[in-house]
């Protein structure tokens, strides 16, 4: 078996690898660098918990091989807290009750930072799309999107007062 | 793991078309992953190994050239859905990219790998075989293009060979001041594969239907043109009763072609919805007209 040369970035540090060319990102992610924050649940795309940020974009770690993530850049659940103070969207998952078992919420909170990364006052629908590739079996989304709500709103105000 | 013996990531079309035609076992190309890797966990696919295909920048573009629409084989949902381009000139196929999958599957899927999935259900394929898109091949020896329509030979079938890659999807620009539409019936909002779905271009002059396709996915083994859905539209004033018209076609139609099949009882009746809701809301709306 050929092993594949893999040079990535995760969660702003380089990591260099030589791995089997079947791992999925997913795998890569948990068994070899042991961020578990990324989950797996379907394994088929369908419920995005193991939903990463890829250059920018939103993808489901599973559908994807490690390979195909060579030279690029990936953020997981465990790389968008700041100098050890949660992100925005955490503090408001946790204010508004958005977590309860806890399985979807690492997917939840990249899928709606890319969507607050683009567009700060997103509407309900533009949340509502942006999440609509990850299942939640517990809360019933409302919670979630009064979360991403809340963090939109405070990204807001901060940048009107750095604006001012 | 999945079992994936060789890997290649080649930066330029020669190489990978090298790859292919001097393969000894049978390599397959990888374009986004979205149903290869899947298939590979279920062990649905016998390959000796993968072409990634995603570092072949020539084959990421979308432009227009003439009167053609070239659509690079590597371009993702995301990316079709969001170009201005054919937003503002083919707003179908931009709605049918919009509706595939779920945001992740849109990031990551491609139109070229649609094409050479071809899944009788699949959104872009329906909406580029209304387009009467052609699909370009190329191999270490040639290059050929092929109507997408000839291309696909049955479910998960086609007529792609194992030396080729699929470079571009072309068609013609539509006529500025025509429609169109597309429309999915899934089990959910997001991430549903097709039950059925429909793309449809028209366009009127003096008052009348002059020009019209109509492509129809999920009903058959692909996504297939209704000359008769078409003929029911051609000669015709936009109307209610014209609308009615075009819905007992379309449940005749799909009757046609399921025959007995245990899904033609729920798909008869289904079509007529949309078939109702895409034609209603063309004539009626301002939208989707074609710049």
């Amino acid at each position: 078996m050929a092993e594949f040369h893999l040079e990535m970035k995760v969660n702003g540090k380089p990591i260099v690898l030589d791995v089997d060319p079947g791992l999925r990102l997913l795998d890569v992610l948990r068994d070899i660098l042991h961020l578990t924050g990324t989950k797996e649940g379907c394994g088929e795309g369908e419920c995005g918990a193991c939903s990463v940020i890829l250059n920018g974009k939103l993808v489901d770690s599973c559908l994807v091989l490690a390979p195909q993530a060579n030279g690029q850049e990936v953020i997981t659940i465990e790389g968008i807290a700041q100098n050890g103070e949660l992100d925005s969207l955490q503090k408001a998952f946790l204010e508004a009750g958005a977590v309860q078992c806890g399985y979807c919420t690492p997917g939840m909170i990249l899928a709606a930072k890319v969507l607050l990364d683009h567009n700060s006052t997103p509407s309900r629908l533009e949340i509502s799309k942006s999440i609509s590739g990850n299942i939640c079996r517990c809360t019933g989304y409302t919670k979630i999107i009064q979360a991403v709500e809340i963090a939109a709103s405070r990204i807001a105000t901060k940048e009107g007062a750095d604006h001012a | 793991m999945l079992d994936c013996k060789l890997y290649f990531q080649p930066e330029s079309l020669t190489v990978a078309l090298d790859l292919l035609a001097k393969a000894e076992k049978r390599l397959l190309p990888l374009a986004g992953g979205t149903d290869i890797v899947p298939a590979m966990s279920k062990n649905k696919l016998n390959v000796a190994g993968l072409v990634d295909l995603s570092k072949i920048q020539e084959l990421h573009q979308i432009k227009i050239e003439g009167n053609e629409i070239s659509l690079g084989s590597l371009c993702t949902f995301q990316e079709i859905e969001t170009s201005h381009l054919i937003r503002t000139k083919v707003p179908l196929l931009a709605d049918a990219a919009g509706l595939v999958g779920s945001p992740q599957i849109r990031n990551a899927g491609t139109v070229g790998g649609n094409i050479a999935n071809a899944s009788p259900a699949a959104d872009t394929v329906t909406a580029l075989i209304a387009l009467d898109a052609d699909v370009r091949l190329r191999s270490t020896a040639y290059a050929r293009t092929m109507s997408l329509k000839e291309l696909l030979c049955g479910a998960g079938k086609t007529r792609i060979l194992p030396q080729e890659i699929i470079t571009e999807i072309t068609f013609k620009i539509l006529q500025p001041g025509s429609k169109g539409g597309f429309i999915k019936l899934g089990r959910r909002k997001a991430l549903a594969i097709a039950r059925m779905n429909m793309a449809l271009i028209f366009s009127v002059t003096e008052g009348r239907i002059n020009f019209a396709r109509v492509g129809l996915g999920a009903v058959g083994p692909n996504p297939c043109r209704s000359n008769a859905l078409e003929n029911t539209l051609i000669g015709q004033e936009p109307s209610d009763s014209l609308v009615e018209d075009f819905v007992m076609e379309a449940e005749r139609e799909v009757a046609r072609m399921l025959g007995s099949r245990p899904s033609a009882a729920y798909k008869c009746e289904a079509v007529k919805g949309i078939a109702r809701d895409i034609l209603s809301s063309l004539f009626s709306s301002s939208e989707m007209v074609v710049e």
